[in-house]
């Protein structure tokens, strides 16, 4: 098409009302680009209708401008407008925006913290568990304490000492006689550890002959390798401990480790 | 029109790209009136013309990236988006149905009350040259500048061949574009 042809076509004038369909209109913005002069006729048909426009242009209510000029500035429209039916564009305002973004730093913040303490209290409730084991453990020492101090500061407690003999010289044992009642416990904490399969046991010596006091645990791992109770004994003249095979035996046949005499 | 004139169109365009506030008040003084007047010959309803306008000025504020100067001018883009924007509105009312109704049902009528209400324009501030053009020319370039009428509209409400609103449109321009010289 020739350039005065596009230019009594009618089609530029149509463009610049918006008649155009997309493929007329991209259709002319190409000739506009490729020909100055269609270019420098649309300019004067787009200055001509602007002038007819401003010929009839009729004045907004003074105090329009402000409004608008309100609501672009916060970019929100006026709500309590009274085109309640006219589509409106609604913006959010600065102010709102950075509270939103800040409650999702917020929110960001927040679970990451939330992240951390869970760690932290999983870690403190290992450790609490642990300390509560160490205190039960501790407590129940205190409490094995307790017993043998119970057993030693008893105003009837008599205290005999059986000391090492050939076969153990350096072993001892303590015996606390409750005298009132006949208990008898032994401490036999400077006994040396019992080999495997072997067992000390404990004697009371009644009229000359050893009478079975009972068996005594000298395991390390085992809580009851302190002042343990042994049998019952009215009256006794000496007490004394011999190695014995596990079990005990109704007679005394292994060496004697110590021994001591009321 | 306030001759204030401040900006050339590129200065306009280039403090409006950057949000300027002042270019926007700018805007408005220069152009409210003539948008208002467009809205206003679609809707004839001053109330709903300005919330329309408010809601064009926004839409040119907030959109005013997609205005490519290459494409054309500044007015010519601001228009068409208020033009198309108050289509939009009164199709949403129901409002260009019922026009279209009645014009068809009496379209002798109604193009008399047309007549009538562009003499009432013509008597608030028209300038002569307006005037001057020929009822038909003025009416073909109303109703597709102010009514937003496409060609089938404007070949059927005028009663001329679709072939012919081209040509027709483009001799009332040059009508027009001859008075304001």
């Amino acid at each position: 098409m020739e350039i005065k042809d596009i230019i009594s076509s009618g089609l530029l004038e149509l463009h610049v009302l918006g008649m155009t369909t997309p493929a007329e209109a991209a259709e002319v913005q190409g000739w506009a680009m490729k020909y100055p002069e269609v270019r420098a006729e649309l300019e004067a048909i787009e200055v001509a209708m602007e002038s007819y426009a401003m010929d009839h242009a009729v004045e907004p209510g003074t105090g329009l401008k402000q409004k608008i000029l309100t609501n672009t500035t916060l970019k929100a429209i006026d709500t309590n407008a009274p085109s309640a039916t006219v589509a409106k564009v609604i913006g959010i305002s600065p102010t709102w925006k950075y509270v939103a973004a800040a409650s999702v730093i917020l929110l960001l913040g927040s679970a990451l913290l939330n992240f951390i303490y869970y760690n932290r209290l999983e870690e403190t409730d290992t450790v609490l568990a642990k300390t509560k084991q160490e205190l039960i453990a501790a407590n129940g020492k205190l409490d094995t304490m307790n017993a043998d101090m119970s057993i030693v500061q008893n105003k009837y407690s008599q205290v005999v000492s059986l000391d090492g003999l050939p076969a153990a010289p350096d072993a001892a044992a303590k015996i606390f006689w409750i005298k009132n009642t006949g208990e008898v416990y032994i401490d036999p904490s400077n006994l040396p550890e019992a080999p495997a399969g072997m067992q000390y046991q404990f004697w009371g010596i009644v009229d000359g002959k050893p009478v079975d006091g009972g068996m005594i645990i000298t395991s390390k791992n085992d809580r009851q390798y302190r002042i343990q109770k042994m049998k019952t004994f009215g009256k006794a003249e000496a007490f004394a401990v011999t190695l014995e095979t596990e079990g005990g035996n109704p007679t005394p046949k292994g060496a004697m480790y110590v021994m001591g005499k009321m | 029109m306030p001759e204030k004139k401040t900006y050339t169109e590129e200065e306009l365009v280039y403090l409006l790209q950057n949000q300027d506030q002042s270019a926007f008040s700018y805007l408005y003084d220069n152009y409210a009136a003539a948008l208002n007047g467009t809205i206003y010959r679609m809707v004839e309803d001053i109330q709903l013309s300005e919330d329309i306008l408010q809601e064009a000025f926004i839409k040119i504020w907030n959109n005013f990236k997609l205005y490519d100067s290459s494409k054309g001018r500044l007015f010519t883009w601001m228009v068409n988006l208020t033009r198309n924007l108050t289509i939009d509105t009164l199709r949403s009312k129901g409002y260009k149905k019922q026009q279209k109704i009645s014009q068809d049902e009496n379209s002798v009528s109604t193009y008399q009350d047309r007549n009538f209400a562009t003499d009432r324009f013509d008597s608030i501030g028209l300038r002569k040259q307006v005037s001057a053009l020929k009822p038909d020319q003025k009416d073909i370039i109303d109703l597709a500048y102010f009514n937003g009428y496409t060609q089938e509209e404007i070949s059927k409400h005028m009663g001329i061949p679709l072939g012919t609103v081209k040509t027709r449109m483009r001799t009332a321009i040059m009508e027009l574009r001859k008075t304001m010289q």
